[in-house]
């Protein structure tokens, strides 16, 4: 694997690590590890990726931001080999890549997670590493190979799921099997792809270990992330990408304290934060859009007002337990949903929160428990029952129809409703979105992350709910992105809409909620009005603290 | 199949405890011969010299008619056991298994007609045959992925079909006569049993080995096996000859025991379609699906060798169920019913 003596040095990759051995061949060889030059990919007309060039110094981790769309994902692809340039140079270790394909690239050393992950599905979490192992070392001992992904496994934190297929992963899971799997081929080079989106502080703390003990052992890592946590607290150097160009480029600090990233990339919160003044133009332009957004989610919600009588709430939940076959997930869950009320559940990952939203959807039934739609029982209800009473699922990871269309994906929430009906909800939504009209007739799944979850918050809309739930709709977007979504979702409830927000961003979900519900293990373990919650040290001790 | 099933649906009483256990015992050697995960102990150890026995038992005790339909499964679970390595291990579901398993015919009769060659050798070149024009054809249909690919080598088959009947060097339509006589029918029940015995071995290591992990990886997602070192055209290619190889073989055996073929026969989509509804019946991807979803099929066959037209409403109608309700084929089922009972 390394015929090239000059990085004999950095041979020991092992977990034990060299880190002083390296740290006194990367003072002597200050060499770049990796140099793009002028990359440009396009995709029929559009220009992915705008003539970057990026250099990345042997030990250095780098960092890539940008709104969603920018690019960042097929930057990755284009240093990994999963996608080709239409033009411009990569040299890594000396030689040039540039038309390598993604196989001899790894061979090389150049190890990538997919932002979606793209775990071997029906094959062991083991076997998912191994494949890695034996296309290297195809002649390796076994017991080597197969300690190797343990030992990988257990730093990734997925020991435990060693023998089961990849399948039973959830999503989180899944990013930490990119990583590992990434690790299994003992990169020189790590390209992490969004690894830490959806992950609450704890673990995020936990990342940024490994990530930290990793710079040891590879000999340079770039992230792309939306955590800012991680960029801030791994990354040496950032490159901002804004419409495929690299946009700003420099120490991480200075390029996060600049006025223009905060513009174009951090949003309006994060600018009032650092201060009131600079950044006056932004906020003007945000409250205009709030007002308008105000005007549409009112038009969107009033017709969606069915006549009732009933003083029951139009949701409730009483003691419901439920789980996956032998797994008990949720262990007694009371809850009500009154008219017009944001209710918010949070938690951390796996504490069942997603399990919570699939017993509402239908989709998961109950092991025990009632479910009560305006004081009726609906347990067992079949999901499209469930949806004909006026409950919108807006799910955890979009699910967008990736054959569709956008306005195809947005139609089919409205198939009941009469043409000039629909129209007039089609351009409620666009109004609201305005992105999602101007690529009305893209597949659904070509648009960037935020694009898509604008198109999964306005499918739950068009069926003109009456309590929508959001499941995690933050996950993997750029702060400035999150800003729009919440300020339409802010607008929906002044409108009235009833909502219930699954979410794990804890700063969003409070500055929106009436009440919070923490949960824990099943179980809520902190309830209260949101103000309430925010003090309560409980709050902290819950979601930051480990729990046990 | 249905033994341990059945002995785990009723309850167990105190008078059948002994019983039970046997059956449990017997139940946990077949889910581990299916191919269940997590069960490392190698039961085709012992399992498959059984069989392979029993087999060979049938080729020396066996009348005329045990024999003929010993043949004919024999070939066909060697068919099936290729077709699954490639469509069920490595994703890649072919329709052309009629090319390759026509190509060993005629090499086989075009070498022993020309050349006088030996059965064994004229055997392994028809194999060998197939595996070239693997070979030769891997570029262009590798070239497409997924639905494409199986279309793709069904237009191959197609071509090379309309080709040996419209191009006369090779006899045309009528087809050729093998100059000399085949050997008995113990004697081809004979060498079809060798030939799944090499198949099984070459299997058991496809299957067991370090190279199956890169097969499956490539199944379950190309891109990412290639971003994590996997060459998947040398992988797939692997696969293909391998397939390939074992159906061109499959195939001489078949024109040696016809003693005469054509090309509407030989080069007939008949087969292609046979092997499939065996694997897909019995279980993709899964160790022991070509061998049940063979003797599901044959069975039939012979069951309503009265009622042709019967037996092929009923094969579609099966297909049509188990596509629906047990996409892993009967192996499957059995396997999850097997993981409910425990």
């Amino acid at each position: 694997m390394t015929d090239d003596p000059s990085s004999d040095e950095y041979v020991g990759r092992s977990p034990e690590g060299i880190a002083g051995r390296l740290g006194a061949a990367r003072r002597s060889t200050r060499t770049a590890l990796l140099e793009a030059e002028g990359l440009v990919k396009r995709y029929g007309g559009v220009v992915a990726t705008d003539q970057v060039s990026l250099t990345l110094a042997r030990g250095e981790v780098l960092g890539i931001i940008g709104p969603n769309g920018a690019g960042k994902s097929t930057l990755v692809g284009l240093l990994g080999g999963a996608v080709m340039p239409d033009d411009g140079t990569i040299r890594y270790d000396g030689a040039d890549i540039g038309r390598l394909p993604a196989p001899e690239r790894a061979r090389r050393g150049i190890g990538r997670t997919w932002q979606i992950p793209r775990p071997f599905l029906d094959m062991t979490v083991r076997d998912n590493l191994l494949a890695a192992r034996y296309s290297l070392h195809p002649l390796a001992r076994r017991a080597d190979a197969e300690a190797a992904c343990a030992r990988i496994l257990e730093r990734c934190g997925l020991v435990d799921a060693i023998d089961l297929p990849a399948r039973a992963l959830p999503l989180l899971r899944r990013k930490r099997l990119e990583v590992a799997r990434a690790l299994a081929l003992d990169p020189k080079l790590l390209l992490l792809d969004e690894v830490g989106a959806g992950l609450v502080d704890a673990e995020v703390s936990e990342l940024i270990a490994l990530i930290r003990s990793l710079r040891s052992e590879v000999q340079g890592i770039v992230i792309v992330e939306h955590v800012l946590r991680i960029v801030r607290e791994c990354c040496d150097r950032l490159v901002v990408v804004n419409f495929g160009r690299a946009f700003a480029e420099g120490p991480t600090a200075e390029v996060l304290a600049s006025d223009d990233v905060a513009a174009v990339y951090l949003g309006t919160a994060h600018a009032a934060a650092k201060g009131e003044g600079d950044s006056a133009a932004v906020t003007a332009a945000a409250e205009a859009a709030a007002v308008s957004a105000q005007k549409l989610a009112a038009a969107l919600v009033a017709r969606a007002a069915v006549p009732y009588e009933a003083k029951a709430p139009l949701l409730e939940l009483r003691s419901v337990h439920a789980g996956y076959g032998q797994a008990r997930v949720l262990e007694g869950i009371d809850l009500k949903v009154e008219r017009g009320r944001a209710v918010a559940i949070l938690g951390t990952n796996g504490a069942g929160k997603t399990t919570l939203a699939n017993v509402i959807a239908g989709t998961l039934r109950p092991t025990a428990g009632e479910v009560l739609v305006d004081g009726r029982v609906v347990t067992g209800s079949a999901p499209h029952v469930v949806a004909g009473l006026g409950l919108a699922q807006c799910m955890e990871g979009r699910r967008i129809f990736a054959p569709l269309s956008v306005e195809e994906n947005l139609l089919l929430a409205a198939r009941r409703a009469g043409a000039a009906e629909r129209a007039a909800r089609l351009a409620e939504v666009y109004e609201l979105f305005p992105d999602l009209k101007a690529r009305r007739a893209s597949a659904g799944t070509s648009m960037s992350g935020g694009q898509q979850q604008m198109l999964a918050i306005g499918r739950a809309l068009m069926g003109r709910p009456r309590l929508v739930v959001f499941d995690e709709i933050s996950l993997g977007l750029a702060p400035v992105v999150m800003d729009r979504l919440y300020d339409a979702l802010a607008a929906l409830k002044r409108a009235g809409l009833t909502m219930l927000i699954v979410e794990q961003d804890v700063e969003r979900a409070l500055a929106l909620a009436d009440e919070v519900h923490v949960m824990e293990h099943g179980r809520f373990a902190l309830s209260g009005p949101a103000r309430a919650v925010r003090d309560d040290p409980r709050l902290r001790h819950l979601y930051i603290g480990t729990a046990d | 199949m249905d033994h341990p099933r059945s002995a785990f649906g009723a309850p167990p009483r105190r008078g059948r405890c002994q019983r039970t256990g046997e059956a449990g015992s017997a139940a946990a050697a077949w889910s581990a011969a299916l191919g269940a995960p997590n069960l490392r102990r190698p039961t085709e150890l012992w399992l498959l010299p059984l069989l392979f026995a029993a087999a060979a038992l049938l080729g020396v005790a066996g009348d005329d008619y045990w024999l003929e339909i010993g043949f004919r499964l024999l070939l066909l679970v060697t068919l099936a056991e290729a077709w699954n390595l490639m469509a069920g291990y490595g994703g890649l579901v072919s329709l052309g298994t009629a090319s390759f398993f026509g190509v060993g015919a005629y090499v086989l009769t075009g070498l022993v007609n020309r050349a006088d060659a030996p059965l064994a050798l004229a055997l392994v070149a028809g194999g060998l045959a197939a595996a070239a024009m693997a070979v030769v054809v891997s570029r262009a249909v590798f070239r497409l992925r997924g639905l494409y690919f199986t279309v793709g080598t069904l237009a191959l088959a197609e071509a090379l079909r309309l080709f040996m009947i419209n191009y006369n060097g090779f006899g045309g339509a009528t087809g050729l006569f093998l100059a000399q006589d085949p050997p008995g029918l113990r004697g081809l029940y004979g060498i079809a049993l060798a030939l799944l015995l090499a198949t099984t071995v070459v299997m058991t290591l496809a299957t067991r080995s370090r190279f199956s992990i890169l097969l499956r990886a490539v199944r379950d997602d190309e891109d990412a096996a290639a971003q994590i070192g996997v060459r998947a055209f040398r992988v797939k290619l692997a696969a293909f000859i391998v397939a390939s190889f074992l159906t061109g073989v499959a195939g001489a055996l078949q024109g040696l025991k016809l003693g005469a073929i054509e090309p509407y026969g030989t080069f007939g989509v008949q087969w292609t379609v046979t092997v499939l509804s065996i694997v897909v019946i019995g279980g993709q991807g899964l160790r022991a699906g070509p061998l049940v979803g063979a003797v599901f099929v044959v069975g039939l066959g012979e069951l309503l060798a009265d009622w042709p037209a019967l037996h092929l409403a009923i094969t579609g109608v099966i297909l049509i169920v188990v596509i629906r309700y047990a996409p892993q084929g009967l192996v499957g089922l059995a396997q999850r019913a097997w993981a409910r009972a425990r």
